[in-house]
């Protein structure tokens, strides 16, 4: 199995730029400047089939070529470095690990924008990617990779500007990333316009997620061919994937785009933890609904995760096995998009309470069968939120009771938790 | 100018603490150009003071020439800003789902028997406080916390209590 984005991960000192070079690096970077026009890169990069690896999937090469055909300037690329999706670290891997295969996937985005601008923009948390990406733009711009007419190229400029957040998932949204660029709050944006003709203090913006743009050196080095030929049928190339939650060896694996969950948990994650039967698992963070084990055989990739009533999302696999009660799941889940709602919107700001006050009710043995198709009617409402955060609160919840019913019912019926998690006492109230 | 809307809100300073002002406001010097570098301003005031002071939301309007609400808006959108002093080392503890199904209720709680302190209370010598947080991104650190910026784990209540007593001896 050829790697493409955690190809250098094993190497000494991985992060700096002489490990880097000795790997091969920025000869990518040289080929497009010497070789290729901004056209040629889009069109290389179309037929690839490369797509956006944070989580929508859509088709990077039409995004460069939609920033470039936009003729306000200057122009950015920005590196979505937000990853603050719940069971997802796959971001902080590249960020640590690779800091210049990002770089030069950016100038070579850069190049195809026609692009001047950039700004690298880290989740406030994720301290020693700061240190190493900060490190490593310090690097470029000493090496001649960033700055003014870049390896000789004349006309070729490119400034990076490194940005932390500071606490805010909302933010990994691209228009609500622009906001805190700016200094602002986190709130998301109207779209459209989109991000291609008004991002970034209102200019033509690429925004890229850091794996995405990791996959570009290699693409232009081997081609649209060899790239395509990694995945499986239209899901091109590969993804990282992470596994966490109840899984014998949790870590981040690069395999094939569409890799099934069964490949990814059994024979990558050493299977279920202590031997354990799997109840379930979520194919990409907690905006994803999780699948029971009939799915195992699923192909972890957009079009059959939303053909199962899920998404792919961020490829941050998590695992439950018969320990995990389903109603404590879900209301962790809502609990996080409680917190994390920007309250911008009203679907959202109070929508996901709703949600987290359902679960607690069931949990506590107070719950009717009502509230089942509340949660069903509450998740049509907040489908009418301002951004995907609202659209996607919901889902989990809603996938647990169509996924895992019985054992809601159980909660709500018996008043009993057959994982043994929820303690209900003679009142009726969680112990 | 900033703009001043109401009374000004109760100061929060320590009595040695109004010197470090200076200091904050050399700080911003080389941030007064840059725009959108509120963010970074207020990452500027934490170093100061552990924290982000009135007195600081105040100067960094004034430098950067922003409303104070503005800057004030900033502060209590981001949840690792502070509004009141912070401990040495804040003990971030991720409460969601990888590190919830690993362990992590009872890493919190031993954390917690253990300073004697409930989530987002200091410690009376200043050095400790736990935070019950949103995904960390150290999933397969799980249960995983940070101390400040520090990734540790996997973790369990004996192993919890053992890195605070190692955090305690850096500090003997």
């Amino acid at each position: 199995m050829e790697l493409v984005v955690t190809k250098n991960f094993g190497n000494p000192q991985s992060w700096t730029l002489e490990s880097y070079r000795n790997a091969g690096g920025y000869q990518a970077l040289e080929k497009v400047l010497n070789e290729m026009t901004p056209e040629d890169v889009s069109e290389l990069v179309k037929e690839s089939g490369l797509s956006g690896r944070g989580g929508a999937f859509f088709p990077t090469g039409l995004k460069w070529q939609f920033v470039r055909s936009d003729p306000k300037t200057p122009r950015y690329v920005v590196i979505n470095g937000d990853e603050s999706e719940p069971g997802t670290y796959v971001n902080r891997y590249s960020l640590e690990l690779d800091p210049h295969l990002m770089l030069e996937g950016m100038l070579i985005a850069a190049y195809s924008c026609n692009a001047t601008l950039g700004y690298v923009y880290i989740r406030g948390e994720y301290g020693l990617a700061h240190e190493r990406t900060q490190a490593a733009i310090a690097e470029a711009y000493e090496a001649g990779y960033l700055g003014r007419n870049i390896l000789g190229k004349d006309g070729f400029d490119f400034e990076v500007t490194f940005r932390r957040g500071a606490g805010a998932y909302i933010v990994g949204e691209e228009t609500a990333l622009f906001n805190s660029l700016e200094g602002k709050r986190g709130n998301p944006r109207y779209k459209p316009p989109f991000p291609t003709n008004v991002g970034v203090w209102g200019l033509p913006t690429a925004i890229n997620n850091v794996e995405t743009l990791s996959a570009a050196p290699a693409i232009i080095e081997n081609g649209a061919e060899w790239f395509q030929n990694l995945g499986h049928g239209e899901a091109t190339g590969t993804k990282m994937y992470c596994l966490s939650g109840r899984v014998a060896k949790p870590g981040v694996h690069e395999l094939p785009l569409g890799t099934t969950a069964r490949e990814l948990i059994y024979d990558y994650g050493g299977g279920v933890l202590d031997g354990r039967p799997l109840k379930g698992f979520k194919p990409g963070g907690a905006s994803s609904a999780a699948l029971g084990p009939e799915h195992l055989d699923a192909a972890l990739e957009p079009r059959s995760m939303a053909a199962l009533g899920t998404i792919m999302g961020t490829g941050g696999v998590v695992v439950y096995d018969d320990t995990v009660c389903m109603v404590d799941a879900a209301y962790r889940d809502a609990l996080f998009f409680e917190e994390e709602s920007c309250g911008f919107c009203i679907p959202c700001r109070e929508g996901a309470p709703n949600l987290v006050q359902i679960c607690e009710r069931i949990m506590h043995g107070q719950g009717t069968m009502h509230d089942l198709d509340l949660l069903e009617d509450l998740g049509a409402s907040m489908m009418a939120s301002f951004c995907g955060l609202g659209q996607f609160a919901h889902q989990p919840v809603r996938g647990a009771v169509r996924a895992f019913r019985d054992e809601f019912e159980a909660h709500i019926r018996d008043r009993h938790c057959p994982a043994g998690v929820c303690q209900f006492s003679n009142n009726g109230r969680l112990a | 100018m900033a703009i001043h809307a109401g009374a000004p809100r109760r100061s929060t300073l320590a009595p040695g603490d109004h010197a470090k002002l200076d200091d904050l406001r050399a700080r911003l010097a080389n941030m007064k150009d840059e725009p959108g570098a509120t963010l970074e301003a207020l990452y500027a005031a934490q170093a100061v003071f552990s924290y982000v002071p009135p007195e600081a939301v105040t100067m960094i309007a004034e430098e950067l020439r922003l409303p104070e609400s503005e800057v004030f808006g900033v502060l209590t959108f981001y949840t690792m800003f502070h509004r009141k002093p912070s401990a040495k080392y804040v003990l971030r503890v991720c409460r969601d789902l990888s590190c919830h199904i690993s362990g992590a209720p009872a890493v919190l709680q031993a954390l917690n028997d253990e300073l004697g302190t409930r989530v987002s209370e200091v410690t009376e010598d200043g050095l400790f406080e736990t935070e019950s947080v949103s995904c960390l991104g150290l999933c397969d650190l799980q249960p995983a916390l940070m101390v400040n910026l520090e990734q540790h784990g996997p973790l369990d209540a004996e192993k919890a209590r053992s890195l605070l007593a190692d955090l305690r001896a850096r500090e003997a």
